[in-house]
């Protein structure tokens, strides 16, 4: 397997920076592409790569569709990105796939919506705290100012112990890309490099499509760039970078409490907070401290103590999801040994060709929702973001085929609880969360919608090299 | 049983009444779209219709014939053909004079009677190649009136009081009870037929073709070198060693011949998704994922001559025979998302239109077919122009049960599908737009559907604890 080149590659890809106790992107619009250009030539050097262990802070880098062209990228070249990266978040078809009706229609958006101003460029900073971030800010801003506008900022951190605001541990399943040094997952988690970077093979043993430089003419500086290793003339655009895909996603953690809670039909406020926690770990397929129903079906053991616990499988352990329902967020947007109807080894193969690396961090108050106390002042969410070299293989795939179809293995009209529930469904339109059991399943009907996107663009973080030639368009 | 069967039906666009046409076309397809339209359900056994305008513009590749413009009507129907005719004419008498006036040869206004206008349909319709049905035996009637059965069971266990202890048994007798006690289920008692079918496990297959393989590999070698002395073979054993060293050297041959002569010279597509054009993805795109289930059509030009012919007809009979009764339970070629499929060849074989219904969006459907079969696949199409480029696939996958790989094998059948980029590009490319399209079940699956078959066989039966629970787990 061809080495993966570390000191090319943006650090946010191959490490989550949750040590980075702040952060903060900047959505910026290219205001004078020369300046812009003079601006992206100079950090070139200063972004993070995956080659260097931690820092203090972390500089990131991430273009749009109207990013590459604003710099001045022709349509020839534009035109080998991918059609999802080029077509962006918002087009009818894909706000069919994505399920971003209602309170969540583009339109709605804070920024990346067709009402909102045009983001180009996202600067990610990390920070070990808020003037970390400051100051490195500070010594960008002059150089920033003169080429670009900033549009939007997203302020954001991980919360403590790794949770997200509904209350449940986040971010404990995460591929590991094979080559990249980091120590191996095991349990399936192992991923060829090009389910997640340009130029490497990837899970059907083919290098995923590349951005190629198919016309270099007046296209700037090539040196730097890598030859195309599938084997055409071109230079190589896509090599160690990826797409990064970001979703603002407000969360109703009061909501959802108070609707767990209405299910539980309890006697007591113990037994109400009891049984609607458990509720609640059903349709997220683990406990709030991480640790997974298929290991603890009945109850946390230590909910003070964050679980770690990655291995295990479903075949064998649960084949009727009578301890992890099927429908469960966990268990369809990473079904294990049990894709569908396949044989576990066959599943296994295919649910390597679905992943993603998750890149999740929180925004609004510190707060950590639970069965007792779930009003947090203010809008708190996520910032959702990931990693993948192919977006509607990946993510989009999750969010459609897994998240929001109905039809999710033979469930009928189950969508995802967490992520899949439409706010205001057709008429007629049931959507269930069925929970196996061991003589009748249990059934919660009319679920609601607790997550709002607020926001979301469709972003390639560069190689350095990349970056580099992007500088001198 | 009611067997479900294919119909299409090809006929020439009238020149000038092509704008005509498209625009009717698209004034149902967008009630469709908006569930506005009420027609097509006054046709009961009408599973999935479309209207698909076919020209030279809808191939990707230069066609093998000059085709003109015309219009393909599809359906998958419930029994009898002429009733099936019959029923579209009568009942659906408006839509078929304003779409097919705009057709050649269609009667004048005072020729048109039924037996007119049926007379035109059959005039134009054709043959199809290769036909799947994922759930067969059920009529269209069948369908609803299953899932208005476990629709009612459903609500019945989630409202009825239940007793802690009830045991699953128990609870199968009061649901059976209760659907017995309803006059508008009486239907149900009547066990649902379903065709027999092969299901050969898997290790069967695997067993099977490994002793195959062996006798290929050392009794072609062994023949051909004459190491048996036939004379003290009785004459039926040395007939039975020859026909079966003839007949796999053959394949053997055709295997070689077919990668070494063809495959391997073959001009194959390098394009990837992102090159297409735009517009056309677009088009495509307008009128996908608007419901739970989404449909493709596609037509493909035949790579020339004789011996592609021979071997796609080769996997046609394949797919035929065994679509038919092997593998079948909701999967084609092991693909658990498929409602109705069919290969069409057209123009005297020079063309292949492919149709099919399926569940879930565009990226899952090619997805599971490269997941599941991307042999089977790589077989039919790698005989058509432009497909990328297959190793060893043509031939061997035709072989029954072949979707199953020879672990160890993989490094000699590569490419074609499993080169996932070209394939899903080469699909894309290659994918008509549907002008219109039907289906009275849209949100019902095809996994649903056989579950709700089964629901329904098993709601009669006197089930023990183990199977009362497998009945239960179907809610």
């Amino acid at each position: 397997m061809t080495p993966i080149e570390l000191s090319e590659i943006q650090a946010y890809l191959l490490n989550d920076l949750k040590e980075m106790g702040y952060s903060r992107y900047y959505l910026l619009k290219v205001k004078d592409a020369t300046a812009a250009k003079k601006l992206i030539a100079s950090i070139a050097g200063s972004i993070s790569n995956a080659a260097v262990s931690a820092q203090d802070t972390s500089l990131n880098i991430g273009f749009t569709n109207t990013g590459l062209i604003a710099l001045g990228l022709n349509e020839v070249n534009m035109h080998s990105f991918s059609r999802e990266f080029r077509e962006g978040m918002v087009t009818p078809h894909r706000q069919r796939l994505l399920g971003d009706f209602d309170s969540s229609d583009p339109s709605k958006w804070q920024w990346g919506g067709p009402a909102n101003e045009r983001v180009d460029v996202m600067l990610l900073i990390f920070g070990k705290n808020e003037s970390g971030v400051d100051n490195l800010f500070q010594q960008l801003k002059q150089e920033l100012d003169a080429g670009f506008h900033t549009v939007h900022i997203l302020n954001n951190k991980p919360l403590p112990n790794d949770r997200e605001h509904f209350g449940f541990r986040d971010g404990i399943s995460q591929p590991v890309i094979k080559g990249s040094g980091i120590k191996p997952a095991g349990n399936n988690n192992d991923i060829n490099p090009g389910e997640f970077l340009m130029g490497y093979e990837n899970e059907y043993d083919i290098f995923p499509a590349s951005p190629l430089l198919l016309d270099d003419k007046n296209q700037g500086n090539k040196e730097s760039l890598a030859a195309d290793v599938s084997g055409s003339s071109f230079k190589d655009l896509g090599r160690n970078g990826t797409y990064f895909v970001l979703r603002q996603l407000e969360q109703d953690v009061d909501g959802f409490w108070k609707f767990l809670k209405q299910q539980t039909n309890a006697p007591d406020t113990k037994t109400i907070n009891e049984e609607s926690t458990m509720l609640a770990a059903k349709m997220m397929g683990r406990w709030p401290n991480g640790a997974p129903l298929v290991t603890n079906p009945d109850n946390e053991n230590d909910p003070a103590n964050k679980s770690d616990e990655n291995n295990f499988s479903y075949y064998k352990s649960d084949p009727e999801g009578e301890k992890c329902p099927f429908g469960s967020h966990i268990r369809r947007m990473n079904p294990r040994d049990q894709f569908e109807e396949s044989p576990p080894g066959i599943s296994l193969k295919l649910t390597r060709r679905h992943r993603i690396i998750r890149r999740v961090r929180s925004y609004g108050e510190d707060f950590i929702g639970s069965a007792e106390n779930h009003k947090p002042n203010g809008e708190v969410g996520l910032l959702f973001g990931c990693f993948m070299a192919n977006i509607s293989k990946q993510f989009e795939f999750l969010q459609y085929t897994w998240g929001n179809s109905p039809k999710f293995k033979r469930l009928y009209d189950d969508p995802d609880p967490i992520i899949g529930v439409r706010e205001c469904p057709a008429a007629g339109v049931k959507q269930n969360f069925t929970i196996p059991q061991k003589t009748v399943n249990k059934v919660i009907p009319d679920l609601q919608s607790f997550v709002t996107v607020k926001g979301g663009a469709y972003f390639f973080f560069p190689s350095v090299s990349v970056l580099k030639f992007l500088g001198t368009l | 049983m009611i067997k479900q069967h294919p119909l299409i039906i090809l006929s020439p666009v009238r020149k000038d009444k092509l704008e005509t046409l498209d625009m009717r076309l698209s004034v149902i397809r967008e009630k469709l779209q908006k569930g506005t339209e009420t027609e097509f359900r006054k046709v009961p056994t009408l599973h999935y219709g479309r209207w698909v305008i076919l020209s030279r513009d809808s191939f990707r590749d230069e066609p093998a014939v000059p085709v003109g413009i015309r219009l393909i009507f599809s359906t998958n129907f419930d029994g009898d053909k002429d009733n099936h005719l019959n029923e579209l004419v009568t009942n659906l008498t408006k839509y078929f004079d304003d779409i097919y006036e705009c057709c050649e040869g269609y009667p004048e206004p005072g020729a048109r009677t039924t037996e007119s206008r049926k007379n035109y349909l059959e005039k134009y319709s054709i043959k199809t190649s290769a036909f799947y049905n994922g759930a067969p035996g059920r009529s269209v009637q069948q369908i609803h009136q299953e899932q208005a059965l476990r629709e009612y069971i459903w609500n019945f266990i989630k409202n009825n009081k239940w007793d802690k202890n009830a045991t699953a048994v128990e609870m199968h007798r009061a649901i059976r009870k209760e659907v017995e006690s309803k006059a508008e289920f009486a239907w149900s008692k009547q066990k649902a037929e379903l065709p027999r079918i092969f299901n050969l496990p898997n290790i069967v297959v695997f067993i099977g073709y490994t002793i195959l393989l062996l006798i290929l590999f050392f009794f072609t070698t062994a023949l051909m070198l004459i190491f048996i002395d036939f004379s003290k073979l009785s004459f039926i054993a040395s007939f039975l060693l020859i026909f079966i060293s003839l007949f796999l050297g053959l394949i053997q041959l055709w295997i070689l011949f077919i990668h070494f002569f063809h495959e391997r010279r073959d001009k194959n597509g390098t394009l990837t998704l992102s090159q297409l054009d735009d517009k056309k993805v677009n088009e495509l795109k307008k009128t996908e994922d608007l419901f739970p289930q989404n449909q493709f059509t596609q037509v493909a030009v035949m790579k020339p001559g004789i011996v592609r012919s021979f071997n796609f007809w080769i996997w046609m009979l394949r797919t035929k025979v065994l679509a038919g009764r092997v593998f079948i339970k909701g999967k084609l070629l092991n693909i658990p998302t498929i409602h109705f499929a069919r290969w069409v060849r057209i123009d005297n074989g020079k063309h292949v239109l492919f149709f099919s219904n399926f569940d879930g969006n565009w990226q899952q459907y090619l997805g599971d077919f490269i997941d599941q079969s991307g042999w089977g696949l790589s077989g039919i199409f790698s005989n058509t122009i432009n497909f990328p480029k297959t190793h060893f696939m043509g031939v061997l996958g035709a072989l029954p049960g072949m979707p199953i790989k020879f672990p160890g094998t993989n490094f000699l059948l590569t490419g074609g599908a499993y080169d996932e980029e070209h394939f899903l590009a080469w699909s894309r490319s290659t994918q008509v737009p549907t002008q219109v399209w039907y289906c009275p079940y849209k949100h019902i699956s095809i996994k649903n559907i056989n579950n709700n078959t089964s629901i329904r066989n098993e709601l009669h039966k006197d089930l023990n604890d183990a199977q009362a629970k497998i009945f239960l787990k179907r809610f």
